[in-house]
């Protein structure tokens, strides 16, 4: 089984800080991170392998800046037993659809998978549209909001998430799955003999060269989109809190002052 | 001029620890203040991220880091614990078990380092005596041979790590005279379990790091077989100082990451606090010491992992004995003094609540604190560095 699983590295949102005057953000000396709905990805990735035996193989795939070797060597640390990094500068300053078109050439380039393994979304854009994306690319059938994937045979039973609870669904595998981890997910954090041993893995650095599509179509000048500006919304004032009284009251008084407000 | 840069997998590490103290640690340490205990399932967390003894090889349970690895270590565990508890129990633990692997016999070794590296067991160091601390020659505890084993008898005290040692087992690398008319020439170095028959465990209660303990034990008639004794009888002495060098450049580290995270919180405050009509961060009275304390800072971790990597390059043989002293007393002689100063400042730029004891700062101060002294005394330092620079015809006890 080979499951591919893709991993941006992203500047740690935690502690990125706002420009009080322009309402930027300010992304200089932020520490950058593996998106830590990727890392969940891998992780169940390692997990499904762990569970397949035999010659199943998990290769974690990022495209950005030869920076985001850091987040790789990490996927390998975590687990992965192989890493590519498309790195080029053609792919410079791609939106969701060049990133996809992107990544979906990759994958392809690396040999079919039996599951390719995203993030539901990348915590600096928050888009969520890469994954769907590169599976609509690859004619692929997609699951998104995955928490949990179990493997039976030839087809994929994953719980999703929705807005009212769970949904259990099943798919035929080849397929491509966006996960995100369910509240009591703990992300590992690889001692020392899995990093010395994530250095003896293989990791390759490709150009455009190795995926067959043309420049014109890749990074910046193959976005349709293009990022104005980014800000901070301005702070809204704490709304009022109810607290320290029994429920009664508090139901009360939550009544009244809607009521109040013309609400109820 | 010896210059040190981090590698890929340092810098990993690096992040890996800082990520697991973020979620397991940190959260933690209040809890671990107030109950003067370090939790047993953290110490088991621990040893999952092969965070003790990491010097040891494999073999024995170890990830087999260089000095360097191990400094990295310290310094994130400084940050992380503000009450350095943890970081007291990863250092002193991995600097004699450092020396315990590499001069102990295989039948001790393989007996008391296993169970350390898994978290059941704690390695310590026991020099200090109700009469002397830094002045080995005259301490009182003997160590005399009879027939294959030998009797120990005497008193240590300000020991680290005792109620660990009798709660999880383990126990402590010693020194005691064995030939009397010899000094520091005739001391013998050996694991002492404390759990041996005539061994008398003591608590005492320190200013700060209340999450560890220290204290002392009574030694009467205590009997330990051969395999315990590490190195050659009668050789303690010029053995002993590469577990401390070890300790003390990690120390070193510990201060660094305390007093550089003390900055940060201190940076997040002034921006933040007003006084009449500004942040107080927009006064140079506030602003000339951060500068200063930061620089400081950034200069004492650069010479700490300077005095890690020369560890590790002697091993090599490609730095002398005289240089590692010098540079490890140089890096222990500041060390605590320079990240009291920077915290003692955090704590004043706070006002009233640096005095609070929901600081976490003043806790970190009086944890910081016991580093003047603990693993060699920053006067001590001092004289190990000017006999460097002065020749050995200038030791002032001579
Ligand atoms: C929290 C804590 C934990 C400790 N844990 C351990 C442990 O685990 N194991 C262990 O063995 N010990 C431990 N110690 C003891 C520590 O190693 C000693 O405190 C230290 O070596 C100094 O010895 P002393 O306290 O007996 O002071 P002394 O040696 O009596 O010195 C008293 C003072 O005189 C100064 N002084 C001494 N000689 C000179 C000189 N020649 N020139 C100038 N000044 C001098 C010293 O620096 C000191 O300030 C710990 C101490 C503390 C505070």
């Amino acid at each position: 089984m080979k499951v591919i699983v893709c991993v941006k590295q992203v500047p740690d949102t935690s502690e990125v800080r706002v420009d009080p005057e322009t309402g930027t953000l300010i992304r200089e000396g932020v520490p950058s991170v593996m998106n830590p709905f990727d890392q969940f990805a891998l992780e169940e990735g390692v997990r499904l392998r762990e569970a397949a035996g035999g010659e199943a193989e998990v290769i974690a795939l990022s495209m950005g800046p030869p920076q985001a070797r850091s987040a790789l060597m990490k996927a390998l640390a975590l687990g992965a037993d192989r890493a590519i990094l498309l790195t080029d500068k053609v792919f410079a300053g791609a939106d969701t659809w060049a990133t996809s078109l992107t990544l979906a050439a990759a994958v392809k380039a690396a040999g079919k998978p039996d599951l390719i393994l995203c993030g539901l979304q990348a915590i600096d854009g928050d888009t969520a549209q890469t994954g769907p994306e590169i599976a609509h690319r690859l004619h692929l059938p997609q699951v998104t909001y995955a928490e949990k994937i179990m493997l039976d045979g030839r087809t994929a039973v994953i719980t999703r998430q929705t807005d009212s609870g769970y949904e259990v669904v099943e798919v035929r595998m080849p397929a491509l799955i966006t996960c995100t981890p369910p509240a009591d997910f703990v992300p590992s954090t690889p001692p020392y003999s899995a990093i010395t041993r994530a250095k003896k893995k293989p990791y390759e650095e490709w150009g455009v060269d190795k995926i067959n599509i043309e420049a014109d179509t890749l990074g910046l000048r193959g976005s349709p989109t293009q990022v104005k500006r980014v800000f901070s919304p301005p702070r809204r004032d704490t709304g009022v809190m109810l607290e320290g009284r029994s429920a009664a009251v508090i139901a009360g008084e939550l009544f009244q002052a809607l009521a109040k407000e013309g609400i109820l | 001029m010896i210059t040190y840069e981090f590698s890929e997998e340092q810098e990993m590490l690096r992040q890996s620890v800082r990520e697991w103290a973020a979620k397991n640690l940190t959260p933690r340490v209040q809890e671990m203040e107030k109950n003067k205990e370090i939790p047993h399932d953290l110490i088991k967390s621990m040893a999952k991220m092969e965070l003790l003894c990491p010097t040891v090889a494999p073999e024995y349970g170890g990830s087999g880091f260089d000095a360097v690895t191990a400094g990295i270590v310290g310094e994130e565990l400084g940050r992380a614990d503000y009450t350095a508890s943890t970081a007291v129990f990863y250092l002193v633990q991995a600097s004699w078990a450092y020396l315990f692997d590499k001069y102990g016999t295989h039948e001790c070794k393989s007996k008391y380092i296993p169970p350390a590296t898994k978290g059941d067991a704690f390695i310590g160091i026991a020099t200090t005596e109700p009469g002397i601390g830094s002045d080995l020659a005259n301490m009182v505890t003997t160590i005399t041979p009879n027939g294959n084993r030998y009797i120990v008898n005497g008193e240590k005290n300000y020991i680290s790590g005792v109620r660990e040692v009798k709660q999880y087992g383990g126990g402590h690398v010693t020194i005691a005279r064995q030939n009397l008319q010899a000094g520091t020439r005739g001391m013998t170095l050996f694991f002492l379990p404390l759990g041996l028959p005539g061994i008398d465990i003591t608590e005492d209660e320190e200013m700060g790091r209340e999450a560890i303990s220290t204290g002392g034990f009574h030694i009467s008639n205590v009997e330990i077989p051969k395999e315990n004794i590490i190195g050659k009888e009668e050789k303690g002495f010029y053995i002993v100082h590469e577990g401390y060098e070890f300790a003390r450049a990690i120390i070193a580290c510990v201060c660094c990451g305390a007093a550089m995270k003390s900055l940060e919180n201190g940076i997040s405050y002034i921006k933040e606090r007003n006084a009449f009509g500004r942040p107080i961060g927009k006064y140079e009275g506030i602003q000339f010491p951060l500068a200063e304390h930061y620089t400081k800072i950034s200069m004492l971790r650069d010479l700490s992992y300077k005095a890690l990597h020369m560890i590790d390059l002697e091993k090599e043989g490609k730095a002398s004995r005289m240089e590692v002293s010098k540079t490890v007393a140089m890096a222990k002689m500041i060390c605590a003094t320079w990240a009291m100063q920077a915290i003692d400042d955090v704590m004043q730029w706070q006002g009233a609540f640096g005095y609070n004891k929901e600081c976490p700062d003043q806790a970190a101060y009086r944890a910081v604190r016991s580093f003047t002294l603990a693993e060699g005394s920053k006067e001590i330092m001092k004289t190990i560095v000017a006999r460097e620079l002065l020749g050995k015809e200038f030791i002032t006890y001579r």
